[in-house]
């Protein structure tokens, strides 16, 4: 439980760093457009780059980064399986293959623009504070408050949630802890009956999550909380020159991806 | 000026409008309340678990309405509704639980979110972050994950977070409850300062006397009412009037108490020097000579035994927090000990424990451990870890019957009920080692056990845990491990959050299993003053190594504990200390009724 890499953000002050975090979640939303415009192996290199770029300039050590790739290794796997064997190609790799030379390409191209979208996601999560964070996605969706959508309140519950993730994690571990001691097995037997293990923790930990949250209600309200009325915030977003350097550089990525996809031929 | 003001407050969590039921007293949970704190004042409310003392806190700010009576904050009345943010802004709560009252994940922005909410500017937010911090002593961990705090560093902030809306009157409902004495003490240490050099008037509820030592002035509340209220020093030394609302005396009023009926003929006193002093003068240079209490040992059985040697343990080596948890812990638990584990948090006392019963398997952490020595080619020095019959450096152990051999109960147990009945949870953990039992099997195994941890197991079997009080709570969770009759007991800060007296009642009850149920009893305690009362032998962890093994009285007599372990020293061994730098030889058990025997029989034999 302890080693979640969502949310773990990794303190150091680095370009990216500092960076305002609308950009970043800007430059996220961009680059993922990129990534799914992209048809050739040469604007995939291209994305391939700019994240390098991004990569290097963060100073996130590169086997923290890999972590993430790691929690989705099996959706990787199952998907390159299943376009191997069932992407329909005419050109077998070797006689009476059934494996096509195309199913090979593309399912390295597919593994290659999952793993460069998980790696730009955990990369804003592992440079960027969850308060910064949310501070980000607030100011985003500033322009939604008229239609009377719960900005504030959106974004106040993403905070919390993020806040109380370590706080959760912590629970669940000496809940289970405690009811192995007490002989409860969660590693072996069928579906049904390990599912059926999963109560003595689930209900302990919604018991605490309610009792948590009725607390720290009362501690925000007494605290003088009262909604977003005449709130001020103690963190200025600021868009400065790192943010346009970067913002020029995802721009440029995404034209060249357009370009690339009119001039290139598909895969 | 007044700064809070009761006018014959009464307070219903019932949301009845039926005259009926409040027709009794019994119906409230407060029953008019006449009460005023003058501004710049300390007052400390004492009361039981349910005497009401947490829902005064809660109406002193709004956060709760009284049904009759009138509360005034400054002149404003808490009823009306225009005035609830200017009140709150004037009173601030800090609540128990570290964990569930901060708001952001980083420690400034927690402090921020007061002022935010009233609409601070923000340069001005800036610098209350910086006066906040500062007067807790949290200055150096602004930009810290609040997740990364000890328990006392965690209410600090939370204690910063109420002081960056500059109020005039602080509220710590029971906020040490659920610290180590540091945590408490650190928390307590800024409360008194801010009483004091920022003139805040400051209202703490709680369970401790000791706290409420410090204060101008102590209210002692009972079922909703206050019965006693004045100086500390007067309402904290009767006795009976304390019994009566199910407190205990303060630690060292209770020493001379005690002396006082065995003859020492000592005046109350509340500091431990003039009490040492006083001792001095009734011994006339006596020696103070009596034997250790000597349980029941049997140093040569192996059931109920724990050898230990060399055992390392080094969590996830790839976070920046990878550490020794355990370096070489070496030591031998006999066969009928009611061991005692104390250390500072991060000593390795956790991570040992939870090797007992397999919950960290000794040889997959090993591989880890031996893995990285080999890089360095040190000499592996061989590791034993032995329980009972149990040989846990061999994976072929059988992990599940040791769990049933080795009973643990975790800190705030009460938090792992699930059940629907409280039968069905005491019965959890028989089902999952005792398959073969049948029903009638069951049934008299869980109401032995329910009996034993002093329940009416026919009143209480087929409740929900979750109706059940807190203390009775903990009793049934502690019932659902030693159901199926370990041989060694562990338990990790049974007495946790606790009032003086339900920590009393709990290690009674700990003790009446040990004579009768389990052969070893083992438990992890911050508590220096819980220790020496009921331990035969300690051990004292620091940095992963067992440093010493030994007697309280040993253990204690020698400075360590406190330079090497960084840890309080129980307060008869202070006494017993001081009685030493004074010249008189002293060896005695370090529990309350051996020490005061053994100064009564010194005292006596002098006067001869």
């Amino acid at each position: 439980m302890s080693n979640v890499s969502f949310g773990q953000y990794y303190p150091t002050q680095s370009f990216v760093h500092k960076c305002d975090p609308r950009q970043k979640i800007v430059f996220l939303i961009v680059f993922i457009v990129a990534v799914s415009l992209s048809t050739t192996f040469y604007a995939l290199g291209a994305c391939a780059f700019v994240l390098a770029l991004a990569v290097a300039f963060s100073r996130i050590p590169f086997k923290s980064l890999l972590k993430s790739v790691k929690a989705v290794i099996f959706l990787l796997l199952f998907t390159a399986i299943l376009n191997l064997f069932f992407h329909k190609g005419e050109t077998p790799l070797w006689e009476g293959s059934f494996i096509t030379k195309e199913a090979v390409y593309f399912t390295l191209f597919l593994s290659i623009r999952l793993c460069l979208l998980v790696l730009a996601s955990s990369l804003l999560t592992l440079t960027t504070s969850p308060v910064s964070l949310t501070d980000g996605v607030e100011s985003l969706l500033t322009p939604l408050k008229w239609i009377r959508f719960p900005v504030h309140e959106l974004a106040l519950i993403m905070s919390l949630a993020l806040r109380f993730i370590p706080t959760l994690g912590e629970q669940t571990s000496r809940i289970m802890n405690a009811q192995k001691a007490r002989g409860a097995n969660f590693e072996t037997g069928s579906l049904i009956k390990r599912a059926k293990a999963v109560i003595p923790i689930l209900i302990p930990l919604l018991i605490s999550a309610f009792r948590s949250s009725e607390e720290l209600g009362d501690a925000m309200n007494a605290r003088c909380y009262s909604g977003s009325k005449k709130r001020t915030k103690y963190k200025k977003l600021t868009f400065g020159w790192r943010d346009l350097l970067s913002f020029l550089l995802v721009v440029a990525l995404l034209v060249g991806v357009i370009v690339m996809r009119a001039y290139l031929p598909a895969l | 000026m007044e700064a809070i003001q009761f006018e014959k407050v009464h307070f219903s969590y019932e949301d009845a409008d039926d005259a009926e039921v409040f027709a009794s007293d019994s119906a409230f949970s407060l029953c008019g309340i006449d009460l005023t704190v003058e501004e710049g004042e300390f007052v400390a409310v004492l009361g039981h678990n349910g005497s009401g003392k947490s829902t005064l806190a809660r109406l002193s700010n709004a956060l709760l309405l009284p049904r009759e009576g009138k509360i005034t904050v400054f002149g404003m009345d808490t009823a009306d509704e225009k005035n609830a943010f200017a009140i709150r802004e004037k009173v601030g709560i800090v609540f128990q639980n570290p964990d569930n009252q901060t708001v952001a994940s980083i420690v400034e922005d927690d402090v921020a979110f007061g002022p935010e909410n009233v609409g601070v500017e923000r340069a001005e937010i800036g610098k209350r972050i910086d006066f906040a911090l500062n007067a807790v002593g949290m200055q150096d961990y602004r930009h810290f994950a609040v997740s990364r705090l000890s328990g006392g560093q965690k209410q600090r902030v939370a204690i910063a977070g109420v002081l960056a809306l500059k109020p005039k009157v602080m509220i710590l409902d029971e906020s040490t409850a659920m610290l180590d004495p540091k945590g408490r003490k650190e928390v307590m240490d800024v409360v008194y300062r801010l009483n004091r050099e920022e003139k805040i008037t400051v209202i703490v509820i709680t369970h401790f006397p000791e706290e409420a030592l410090m204060a101008d002035r102590a209210i002692v509340m009972n079922h909703g009412k206050i019965v006693a209220q004045g100086d500390p020093k007067t309402v904290l030394a009767d006795e009976v009037a304390l019994a009566n609302c199910s407190l205990a005396l303060p630690k060292s009023l209770e020493l001379c108490r005690r002396l006082q009926e065995r003859g020492v003929d000592i005046p109350d006193s509340f500091d431990a020097e003039t009490i040492a002093c006083e001792i001095a003068k009734r011994l006339h240079g006596k020696a103070v000579l009596a034997q250790d209490e000597q349980g029941m040992l049997l140093e040569d059985e192996v059931a109920g035994r724990i050898v230990c040697q060399n055992v390392h343990h080094i969590y996830d080596g790839e976070t920046t927090f990878s550490s020794h948890a355990l370096n070489g812990a070496t030591l031998t638990v006999n066969s009928g000990d009611f061991f005692g584990v104390i250390g500072r948090t991060g000593s390795g006392k956790s991570t040992f424990v939870q090797h007992l019963n397999a919950l960290i398997k000794l040889p997959t952490a090993e591989k880890r451990y031996k893995e990285k020595k080999r890089k360095k080619s040190a000499p592996v020095e061989e590791t034993v870890l032995r329980v009972g019959e149990f040989d846990l450096t061999k994976k072929t152990t059988d992990f599940t019957a040791l769990r049933k051999y080795v009973g643990m109960v975790f800190q705030y147990p009460e938090y792992q009920l699930f059940a629907e009945t409280v039968f069905e949870d005491v019965a959890f953990g028989l089902r999952n080692f005792r398959a073969d039992m049948d029903k009638t099997e069951v049934e008299n195994a869980v109401r032995e056990a329910i009996e034993t941890v002093g329940l009416c197991y026919e009143e209480i079997k087929d409740r929900s845990p979750f109706d059940l009080s807190g203390g009775q709570r903990r009793r049934v969770a502690i019932a659902g491990v030693i159901v199926t009759k370990p041989e060694i007991l562990v338990l990790d800060e049974p007495s946790a959050g606790l009032d003086p007296l339900g920590k009393k009642e709990i290690m009674e009850l700990l003790h009446s299993i040990h004579k009768t149920w389990c052969k070893t009893v083992i438990v992890v305690s911050h508590d220096m003053d819980e220790v020496a009362e009921n331990c035969n032998r300690i051990a004292l962890f620091v940095g992963g190594k067992v440093l010493a093994v030994d007697a309280p009285s040993a253990l204690f007599t020698t400075d360590f504990v406190k330079d090497e372990g960084g840890l309080d020293v129980p307060f008869i061994a202070t006494i017993a200390h001081k009685l030493y730098e004074k010249g008189i030889e002293m060896h005695c058990p370090y529990t309350l009724k051996g020490f005061v025997n053994a100064v009564a029989n010194a005292g006596r034999d002098g006067n001869e």
